[in-house]
């Protein structure tokens, strides 16, 4: 008989622990990601996530301690963390109450561009046809401003928005007469074209932002956005330095749409949009709608081609801030709020319940009503499934308790969509029943089959691992959340 | 191709299968067969695959299994737990009228 007591002798008595709900998903070889109720995460491996679900992991083990910190597990110790993730779950769940904060108006459907990609815009000089009067901006403003939201922007579209400027003017003047507790915002998406000194001074004096396109490099940008002239680039170019001219350069931003011909030149666009002196750029897929899909641009390229694009896009991003340049990208860094705070950003893609409706709602030219941008697109195809109603003929709580809106709330919801519901990165992730009705026929869709969840996958994935690996990228990840 | 792989019904529920099997839509049917303890499993393959990628299909099948085995496991702890607040959800919205 040994002397000694055995190691187990002196480890202390073994108590028991409780799991809290969590989730788990492969992340890389032999590296799995854990996530729980209000997206925390631990990044381990098999066998410590086995031992966790079977009780065998040992207090003094200090994946122990920071599985319960991360509320993962409870023991004696932390009683409290069924409360604290209770609060934590219920602020993340809190913008919900307070919804629908941006209002989109489209103030006129006239272009005179003619993008291929383009979902909505009609080349016509027919006003009366195509533009919103002021008998609908009165009945969509009464709605807007009705929304339990403290903070309403006001986002008026197009086709080209600014071909109809006078209403525009109308309707921020009429927002801001009426006697209202809101925070008003303005924004004008806008391609720069037809702009001119005396409409940014108005913008200036109302604190109305800009929010144009730019594609990338001239060649790039001109071939996508096609107008009399052939340019576009030239216009949007003089359109932006005269915006930050007058409203100053934080009152201009910039999208980009990813056609085909932008794959092969990641680092050209970003560099476009350093040149012009933007500290960030949204590596934007085109949307599966409208004469995306009439001019067959949208099958021009899968999840698979468009994420090698935003990986090299996104390489060369880390690679400039390491070199001292601040620069970031927008999707990524939504993402990044999702994971590391408790407040949701309220991107439509990115929500669950989905943000149509919640988080945007939009106003067509004609009076009614879509659940979101990419619901009205779908209707330019003939599909009125995400029609909400009309300004003229509904009231607010029949528009915003419709069945077109609360059915694909209901059913997409991705805490019981099969997959999303087991997945580790549900938290983060959206749910986006547009899309899926448009491409696989029903609000939910079957996720292996579907491209928003192979990309959003190959995001989630590429963000966590590049975390782990390289301590600059988490650091830099975490300065993109302010 | 057709792969044949079966499980004894006290290791693997036939929920747990199914589960395993729907993240393998985009790649393979399956049909499910209970008799006895066992459940017999049938993997039809797309005729475009090769016979390695089938047999790495099913090895895959395999480790989900396991994986939606653990799910389940972690699933039945912590039902009354995950069963959290969303009543707070649409409690200040104005849809609802004073009669």
């Amino acid at each position: 008989m040994s002397k000694f007591q055995t190691i187990d002798f002196y480890k202390a008595p073994k108590k028991n622990y409780h799991l809290l709900p969590f989730r788990f998903s492969d992340l890389a070889k032999d590296k799995l990601i854990l996530t729980n109720l209000v997206g925390e995460y631990f990044v381990t491996e098999k066998k410590i996530l086995e031992d966790l679900v079977h009780h065998k992991l040992e207090q003094e083990d200090p994946n122990y301690k920071a599985l319960r910190s991360k509320h993962f597990l409870y023991d004696d110790q932390t009683s409290v963390a069924k409360d604290l993730l209770s609060i934590k779950y219920k602020t993340k769940l809190n913008r919900l109450a307070e919804f629908t904060s941006l209002h989109m108006f489209v103030v006129s459907l006239r272009c005179e561009h003619s993008c291929p990609y383009c979902q909505v815009s009609r080349q016509s000089d027919d006003k009366v046809k195509y533009d919103m009067s002021e008998e609908v901006a009165l009945k969509s403003l009464d709605l807007a401003l009705r929304s339990p939201s403290p903070n309403i922007k006001i986002e008026f579209q197009g086709g080209e928005s600014l071909l109809n400027f006078e209403l525009i003017k109308f309707i921020v003047e009429e927002a801001k007469r009426r006697e209202t507790n809101k925070n008003l915002s303005f924004v004008i998406a806008t391609n720069l074209a037809v702009v001119n000194r005396d409409i940014l001074e108005y913008c200036k004096i109302h604190g109305i932002h800009i929010s144009t396109s730019l594609d990338g490099p001239k060649d790039l940008h001109n071939k996508n956005r096609p107008r009399p002239g052939k340019n576009s680039y030239e216009k949007t170019i003089e359109g932006i330095n005269l915006s930050r001219e007058i409203l100053g350069p934080d009152m201009v931003s910039a999208l980009m749409t990813t056609t085909e011909a932008s794959l092969a030149y990641p680092k050209e666009i970003i560099n476009e949009y350093i040149q012009n002196n933007f500290n960030e750029i949204f590596l934007r897929p085109l949307s599966p709608y409208g004469f995306a899909i009439k001019t067959k641009k949208f099958n021009e390229y899968n999840a698979d081609k468009w994420f090698e694009f935003y990986k090299e896009g996104m390489e060369y991003i880390i690679e400039l801030n390491r070199n001292g340049l601040e620069f970031k990208e927008f999707y990524t860094s939504i993402i990044l709020k999702k994971i590391f705070t408790f407040t949701d950003p309220g991107y439509v893609d990115l929500m669950s319940p989905s943000g149509i409706g919640i988080a945007a709602v939009i106003y067509n030219y004609d009076g009614e009503v879509y659940a979101s941008d990419e619901s009205r697109m779908l209707a330019e195809m003939g599909d009125k499934k995400f029609m909400i109603g009309d300004v003229m003929k509904n009231t607010y709580e029949e528009i915003f308790l419709s069945d077109n809106l609360l059915d694909p709330l209901e059913e997409s919801f991705s805490y019981s969509a099969p997959m999303c519901n087991e997945c580790a990165f549900e938290n983060y992730c959206g749910c986006d029943p547009v899309y899926h009705h448009a491409v696989h026929g029903d609000f939910v869709g079957r996720k292996p089959e579907s491209d928003f969840c192979k990309r959003n996958m190959s995001i989630f994935k590429y963000i966590f691992n590049r975390m782990e690996s390289d301590s600059f990228v988490e650091q830099l990840f975490m300065s993109w959340i302010q | 191709m057709n792969l044949d792989i079966s499980f004894h019904k006290s290791v693997y529920p036939l929920d747990v299968l199914k589960k395993a099997a729907y993240r393998f839509i985009d790649s393979f049917s399956i049909d499910f067969i209970p008799k006895d303890n066992q459940i017999y499993c049938t993997l039809n393959f797309n005729e475009k695959l090769t016979d390695k990628q089938c047999e790495y299909y099913l090895d895959q099948f395999k480790k989900e299994v396991l994986d939606q085995d653990l799910r389940e496991k972690i699933k039945k702890e912590t039902e009354p737990i995950r069963n959290l607040v969303l009543a707070q959800a649409f409690s200040k919205t104005n849809l609802i009228k004073d009669e």
